[in-house]
């Protein structure tokens, strides 16, 4: 009898599909996929190396601007003179002045876009990185907003080892 | 028991992350290798990709070089690096090999504690072995700068 029972209610409810091993499948499926997924997104930064046999000296005429990042601080020059140098704070590289003065000379040169990052040998690659993006652009924000706009500063960086 | 809904968050779960997978990631980052952030957009490419780690330096997956000896040494040139890049431009196997040698550009996925002068020695010997594109790769910062 109790047969008999389970099989009327079969046939009642025999409209709904049975999902039992659709289900299975998106249970496997999912956290196989949510494990594989790559959540931080890989980019390049492109670099304009000097060619080859180590012509790196900036034998250029004219203006360059240069960022040459020493354990001490950061100095920016013109190609021949210091132009600034901004001291550490609390051991650490002060970017946020490096920024302002970016600004200011990209203001003072609009025309030129080559920069040099120029760096002492034991300093870690994480600075390398970090104050070629604040030569390359800056983040300014807009007045009354919470919003940031992106300029283009010094867009061509070589890079190179610190005289 | 009612699964409608549940089926629903699955399945467009499901395509979700089918699609997102889709983009295959050319180049992996390793667990032990910690990519400095940066604000570039450009795509990674199909190049030549040189991993340096805290200790070790692998071109297309090989140790070839120690960190420790890179500092020590004094040559402004890495010789077995430059072996390696010989080697892979002989050693075309397939149409993926083939793409690596012929794009002539190279990837470099350092540890943000490497010091510079290590990655300038590879960038040298990289541009001395004819690749003179040479890219460094990082993980994308978010950009305060809102989409318009």
């Amino acid at each position: 009898m109790a047969r008999r029972h389970h099989y009327k209610r079969r046939t009642k409810d025999a409209h709904e599909l049975d999902v039992t091993t659709f289900l299975n499948l998106m249970v496997v499926l999912v956290p196989f996929l949510l494990i594989t997924a790559v959540f931080s997104r890989l980019t390049i930064v492109e670099l304009n190396l000097p060619s080859s046999t180590g012509g790196a000296s900036s034998a250029e005429e004219g203006f360059r601007v240069e960022v040459i990042v020493r354990e001490a601080g950061i100095e920016i020059t013109n190609g021949k003179s210091v132009i600034a140098s901004i001291p550490n704070q609390d051991d650490e590289f002060d970017l946020e002045t490096l920024s302002d003065f970016m600004v200011e000379l990209k203001r003072e040169y609009p025309e030129h876009d080559a920069a040099s990052v120029l760096m002492e040998a034991h300093i870690p690659y994480d600075y390398l990185i970090q104050v070629m993006d604040i030569v390359r652009s800056v983040e300014v924000p807009m007045d009354g907003e919470e919003q940031y706009e992106l300029y283009a500063l010094f867009s061509e960086i070589s890079v190179g080892d610190a005289p | 028991m009612n699964l409608t809904s549940l089926m629903d968050v699955f399945t467009i779960l499901v395509f979700f992350l089918l699609v997102n997978s889709g983009s295959v990631e050319l180049v992996e980052a390793p667990k032990d290798v910690k990519l400095p952030e940066s604000r570039v957009e450009t795509k990674p490419r199909e190049t030549v990709v040189i991993f340096v780690s805290r200790e070790d330096v692998l071109v297309q997956g090989k140790i070839v070089a120690r960190v420790a000896d890179i500092l020590e040494d004094q040559a402004a040139t890495i010789d077995p690096i430059t072996a390696r890049l010989a080697e892979l431009r002989e050693n075309i196997v397939g149409p993926s090999t083939m793409a690596v040698a012929a794009s002539q550009e190279v990837t470099i996925l350092a540890d943000k504690a490497v010091p510079f002068v290590v990655i300038r020695k590879i960038m040298s010997t990289c541009t001395g072995e004819g690749y003179e594109n040479v890219s460094l790769a990082v993980i994308q910062k978010p950009s305060q700068v809102a989409a318009s």
